[in-house]
């Protein structure tokens, strides 16, 4: 029995090792209908984005109606018209835009910036270590937002400077999360024999310990978003982001408090948009984390 | 935001605790929109405060609801022939809340006490003009004017202008401000300054039968959507203001009744006429062609409020009406081409607030110009970098202020307070609040002139010419004259807001 088990395993380890690591995720993620869901949602979102002034049927800005103002849904206007007479619709559709830009430039920036202090301060260790973990432990001081808050009281309101601030308060999270995979990787016998037949630290780096991270990175890359965005817009709620009367999210959602009572559907729109946006991204995360980590195996 | 939310929150539950104790009684809770700054009428800048202390407090003259002038402790006046000299005759029977009487020696106690500058006080500037206060008996005063001024009743209508109890002044020196004596129809009980202000009938008050109510609890509760609650569950009487979007919520409650008064609170976009493209009068007029002020009333002011038909709105003494502006993008277009911007131009609009209306107005407003191709960057400022940028900026050559939307009353209730600070030349920032940088020495010499003359038919002609004068040169687009939108529970009665925003509450009575 011990024989026959044992071999069946080396037959699975056999057949796997046949597969790429790319079709491997693939099989892993497509089992997990709801990740696959948020996937879809977010490839369309990225598309309506892509395409806004193709799909929006108004201008966002400079179109108005005085005629209807705050009216609700209709065939001409699908979600209704707001208190200044646009069209919500269009001017959703142009927020995805910016609110998916801001959530990935943001995380994007966090993510080169922290990866890199990541790997240097856990392939040198030492001062490097010391000094760019006691900043990142700093930063991890403030809660999120009222970091960002600082950013935008020193460089002053506007989207460029939300980007900014989202993307310093994501730098610690990603050069934490990179250097404890480098500590651990750096350990292992591959990296020695690749020190041993003399590889460059540039070399051992870039191409044996960067690829060992990506997994987690993207993992943690793909939930980020979803926290951006909603910083992003909660800052722009603020009045601290996007100015009127550029059609962002938070900053719909700032402008339809005063007509809530009123006119519900101009603030309950653009409210659903953040939600289900931010919501599709954690979803996307938890899929990818489920379908990058080899300790869980399913199906 | 969020901290104004906190404060409305908390103080619902501290008004819980007040209610709570009242006694039964014809108790009125008026619920207002910010902290009372001082209950020093000398010293308070901001028309609420004035308003409240208008409970304890009362002037020799005053306003009805719709400002007229009346006599109030006085009882009729006599100007000199140099118009210098003013002599007033008084009330009698007059009892201050404190026991004393009131006579001339108070009157004397209270302007020399708002005319002498080491007291600083914030109205120093309106009484400065006075000379000499002089008690002849006890029933007569005489006022010595430095430079003879026409509208000097007004100002002592103004409700600054208190009589302070003689004895009080004496014994409270400067912390009179926390205890408030005047002859008004109610005396101060407690004042927290971020919760209530609480005051009670003075039962030895002059006009007989007043007041009807035994107390009133002004509540200052920042967050309007949590006063607008308080009138629905019955919790407060009045309210003022009510925001535009939420009047017809209110006005489906049976009890309620939503009132919208007409105000003398004119708004306006003032251009900069130092700088281009604003120094050329066909970019005004272009300004003032491209905007829909029918359309503004409906986007940004829900209908409560009627498209500027003047310079100095209606209700001000000696305002001129005008045909207000219309709509013509085409013309707008035309002059602006004619003014050497065919395509035209990239400007600033900034807004002296950054509430709610002012967002939708400055949105608005950058929607229209867009329409005859002015792209204009809206930049709602906050207090402190509307004072910085705009009211103390100190070099008129240089001030980056172009299209500038603001507002303005005048609570005198007369001409000259309503032009002289917003468009006199010597009344650029930092001094007062010319921020269109207008000058002309046609209507600079209108308005020394009016205040020279004691004559009404005069006076009106001259402000009728210094009010066309300024419609002609156009530095402003005058946009819109406000409505006061506030509410009363039906069994409160007597309650106005006035059209300067100030309150008018001497009939105050709650029905059973």
């Amino acid at each position: 029995m011990p024989e026959a088990l044992s071999s069946v395993v080396t037959m699975t380890a056999m057949t796997r090792e046949v597969r790429s690591p790319w079709s491997e995720f693939w099989r892993k993620f497509k089992k997990q209908h709801i990740a696959m869901a948020a996937l879809a949602f977010v490839v369309l979102l990225t598309l309506i984005a892509i395409l806004a002034p193709y799909l929006a049927p108004f201008d966002p800005e400079n179109f108005f109606d005085y005629d209807r103002l705050n009216e609700g849904s209709s065939l001409v206007h699908w979600l209704g018209v707001d208190s200044l007479g646009r069209d919500i619709l269009s001017r959703i559709i142009w927020g995805a835009r910016i609110s998916l830009t801001a959530g990935f430039v943001s995380v994007a920036i966090g993510l080169v910036v922290g990866t890199a202090l990541g790997l240097l301060a856990g392939y040198y260790e030492g001062w490097w270590d010391r000094i760019i973990m006691r900043l990142c432990d700093a930063l991890f001081a403030f809660p999120g937002i009222l970091l960002a808050i600082g950013i935008i009281a020193i460089l002053g309101s506007g989207m460029a400077n939300v980007v900014v601030a989202v993307a310093v308060f994501s730098i610690p999270t990603f050069a934490r999360l990179v250097r404890g995979n480098t500590l651990m990787l750096k350990h292992l016998t591959y990296i020695e024999a690749a020190r041993s037949i003399g590889a460059s630290d540039w070399t051992i780096v870039m191409r044996h310990i960067f690829p060992g991270t990506i997994s987690s990175v993207v993992v943690y890359f793909s939930m980020r978003i979803g926290t951006s965005i909603i910083t992003a817009a909660s800052l722009s709620f603020l009045g601290m982001g996007a100015q009127p009367p550029t059609p962002e999210w938070g900053a719909m959602l700032d402008a339809a408090r005063s007509d809530m009572l009123v006119a519900p559907h101009v603030a309950i729109f653009p409210a659903l948009a953040i939600f289900v946006t931010v919501l599709a991204f954690n979803l996307l995360g938890d899929g990818l984390r489920d379908a990058l980590d080899p300790k869980i195996e399913r199906g | 935001m969020k901290i104004s939310q906190l404060w409305a929150i908390s103080s619902i539950v501290l008004a819980m605790g007040v209610s709570g104790t009242a006694l039964a009684g014809k108790d009125v809770t008026m619920a207002v929109a910010s902290t009372f700054t001082t209950m020093d009428p000398y010293d308070a800048n901001d028309t609420l405060s004035q308003a409240v202390d208008k409970s304890f407090y009362e002037g020799l003259f005053g306003f009805d609801k719709d400002m007229k002038l009346i006599p109030v402790l006085a009882l009729s006046y006599e100007v000199d022939s140099s118009g210098l000299v003013y002599t007033l005759k008084l009330r009698k029977g007059v009892k201050f809340h404190d026991g004393t009487d009131f006579k001339a020696d108070s009157v004397k106690a209270s302007f020399d006490r708002a005319t002498n500058p080491a007291n600083k006080l914030k109205r120093y500037n309106l009484y400065k003009n006075i000379a000499k206060t002089e008690a002849i008996d006890d029933d007569t005063v005489r006022f010595t004017l430095k430079e003879p001024f026409s509208a000097f009743i007004n100002q002592l209508a103004h409700p600054s202008g208190a009589i302070i109890s003689k004895a009080a002044l004496e014994k409270y020196g400067k912390d009179i401000m926390f205890h408030p004596v005047g002859t008004g129809a109610f005396k101060f009980v407690e004042w927290k300054p971020t919760d209530y202000l609480k005051v009670a009938k003075f039962d030895a008050y002059w006009k007989k039968g007043y007041p009807k109510v035994d107390s009133i609890l002004w509540r200052p509760v920042v967050d309007n959507n949590t006063r607008a609650a308080m009138m629905q569950t019955g919790e407060a009487q009045f309210t003022f203001p009510v925001p535009y979007e939420v009047a017809d919520v209110l006005k489906k409650k049976s009890d309620l009744d939503v009132i919208a008064a007409p105000s003398i609170v004119v708004r306006y976009l003032s251009m900069n006429m130092r700088q281009k493209p604003f120094d050329n009068p066909k970019v005004r007029e272009a300004v003032n062609y491209a905007i829909n002020r029918d359309a503004l009333v409906k986007v940004a002011f829900s209908g409560y409020a009627i498209p500027a038909d003047g310079i100095v709105p209606d209700g001000v003494d000696y305002s001129v009406r005008f045909t207000p502006w219309k709509q013509d993008i085409a013309k707008a277009k035309k002059l602006l081409a004619e003014a050497g911007y065919p395509n035209g131009f990239e400007t600033e609009l900034w807004s002296a607030y950054n509430h709610t209306t002012a967002q939708k107005v400055s949105q608005f407003l950058q929607q229209q110009l867009q329409q005859v191709g002015i792209k204009a960057k809206v930049v709602m400022l906050e207090a402190g970098q509307r004072v910085e940028r705009v009211e103390s900026y100190a070099d008129a050559k240089t001030a980056p202020v172009r299209l500038y939307y603001v507002g303005w009353s005048s609570s005198t209730g007369e001409a000259d307070w309503a032009i002289s600070p917003l468009l006199a030349s010597d009344a650029w920032p930092p001094r007062l609040f010319n921020t269109a940088y207008y000058k002309s020495d046609k209507v600079d010499a209108g308005l020394k002139a009016a205040l020279l003359t004691t004559d009404r038919a005069e006076k009106a002609r001259i402000y009728r010419e210094v009010q066309e004068e300024l419609w002609k040169d156009m530095p402003w687009a005058p946009l819109v004259v406000e409505k006061l939108l506030y509410a009363k529970n039906k069994k409160l009665q007597g309650v106005y807001v006035m059209p300067d925003a100030s309150f008018h509450f001497d009939e105050i009575d709650l029905m059973p």
